[in-house]
């Protein structure tokens, strides 16, 4: 019992397997754009995407990624998207939700820098 | 399994312990909540109105029924569309409604500063023409100066470029069909000379562009132009329409801020009212200037918490449709107009807007009185 105890509290105390810079960064959606609509971070970031909307839900894809999700209506909430930033490039982010008479303008881009 | 479990409890809660400490896996997105909705092949909008002009009667109009659709072909190749009946039923006369392609485009997404439209466009000109969902304005109607000035919805076909410039900026400049000079009037201005798309004269392409500021959180700045040669219709005369506009939207806590500005300059305007005299037994009376702009401001006055919305709002707007006559033609001052618009709407939820204003017009004539309205009506997106 005490073997077991020791592993348990080795196993509860141990530190992530590798330390990661986080990065937390704030979008607003709205009819129809994203603001910030271009996002620098560094590679080998986590990036915690937290998008909320000034009016009805908009979508939130990242093709590279295969994230792709609802952002909440004005009022209810926020998404939060982790997202790994491990290669420099840049890439699209876009609406994915038909949003309105520009839904196709709404765009974004993730620069991911050395 | 259980046995083990029972024995082995220690080691159980330690594995619990660690998985909740370690990150999950980034890249794989987490289970869309409870609250979600589906997502629909396609979207829409409604707009359902009651207008009660004074010393009228009250007249119910189911005034707009869109539906918009959209396919991916690709990460870069895509196609939207937005399909209007106007007004509920469609006779062959547009008094009886109107079945309207208001937009049919594909975009080819090359990079963000860079992308190619061709098809069936809106103008991109003005706050109301590309925002137009009815949750996303105060007042049960479009504002006139989005109505008689700038002829909303002003769509037809075309082909351009499109882009975000970074650090806020984003911009079109579109080749679009032109206006066309014989529809021209003086109470609506450049209203009457859309093509809309139906076998749509390219002999003058217009040119056309919008440049839009979103930089800081609340607000968004916008600039647009379109200039074009409009008389395909007439011999020997081809008048040269400019329109110049400013658009801006505050959002300061619980308080919004829009305003507008928009100037429209016909050329060869005397001219043109002489060759339209010639076919119509009377003068259009178009004007050399058109000009007009309106501001708003509204409170959202139900606290944070409340899941629902109350906007009050009040917009004053000022349009002329006669602001320059050309030399030897009169104004009317009917058409030298302002309006106040007192109302508010409630959002049950933020895609559903009931509507109520009230709108006092009136206009610098001694003879033709404006005449106020009472306006009730249900909007929703979804």
């Amino acid at each position: 019992m005490m073997v077991e105890l020791f592993v348990a509290i080795a196993l509860a105390a141990a530190p992530p397997p590798q330390t990661e810079k986080r990065q937390t960064v704030r979008i607003s959606a709205e009819r129809f754009s994203f603001i910030p609509s271009q996002v620098k971070v560094k590679a080998g970031t986590v990036v915690e995407f937290r998008v909320s909307s000034e009016d009805t839900n908009h979508g939130f894809r990242i093709p590279s990624a295969g994230i792709d999700r609802i952002i909440p209506k004005r009022g209810k909430g926020e998404l939060q998207v982790i997202y790994r930033a491990e290669r420099p490039g840049r890439y699209d982010f876009e609406c994915s939700k038909p949003c309105g008479a520009g839904h196709t303008m709404m765009r974004g881009l993730i620069i991911v820098e050395e | 399994m259980a046995t083990r479990k029972r024995r082995f409890p220690a080691l159980w809660l330690a594995l619990a312990a660690t998985a909740v400490a370690q990150t999950p896996d980034p890249q794989t997105p987490p289970a869309a909540p409870p609250s979600a909705e589906t997502r629909l092949p396609f979207a829409g909008y409604m707009d359902f109105h009651f207008n009660k002009p004074r010393g009228q009667p009250g007249q119910l109009d189911f005034h707009r029924f869109v539906l918009l659709f959209g396919h991916s072909f690709s990460d870069r190749i895509k196609f939207w569309s937005e399909l209007e009946l106007e007004h509920a039923l469609v006779e062959g006369r547009e008094e009886k409604g109107e079945l309207e392609l208001e937009q049919a485009y594909v975009d080819f997404l090359v990079k963000p500063y860079l992308n190619f439209r061709g098809g069936m466009l809106l103008a991109p000109i003005g706050l109301i023409n590309e925002r137009h969902e009815p949750p996303s304005f105060n007042g049960v109607e479009r504002p006139f100066v989005d109505t008689v000035i700038l002829p909303s919805t002003w769509f037809d076909g075309g082909a351009g470029v499109f882009g975000d410039l970074g650090r806020g900026f984003l911009y079109k400049a579109y080749v679009m069909s032109s206006l066309d000079a014989t529809g021209f009037d003086a109470a609506e201005g450049l209203r009457g000379g859309r093509q809309k798309g139906f076998e749509s004269s390219f002999q003058n392409p217009a040119l056309t562009g919008r440049l839009e500021y979103h930089g800081r959180p609340g607000l968004a700045l916008g600039a647009s132009f379109w200039r074009g040669l409009t008389g395909f219709n007439l011999p020997g005369i081809n008048p040269r329409v400019r329109v110049v506009e400013l658009d801006g939207r505050w959002r300061l806590g619980r308080l919004d801020f829009r305003g507008q500005f928009a100037n429209v300059g016909i050329s060869k305007a005397g001219e043109l009212n002489v060759a339209l005299q010639r076919d119509l037994g009377v003068s259009p009376n178009v004007a050399e200037r058109l000009r007009g702009f309106y501001w708003e401001s509204a409170a959202r006055l139900l606290p944070r918490r409340c899941p629902h919305e109350l906007v009050a709002f009040f917009r004053y707007e000022n349009f002329d449709t006669q602001n320059k006559m050309p030399r030897g033609f009169q104004p009317l001052k009917q058409f030298d107009r302002e309006a106040f618009v007192i109302g508010a709407t409630y959002y049950p939820e933020p895609d559903v807007a009931l509507k109520f204003d009230y709108t006092f017009l009136r206009n610098q004539s001694r003879v033709v009185r404006a005449v106020n309205s009472l306006n009730f009506g249900i909007g929703w997106w979804f």
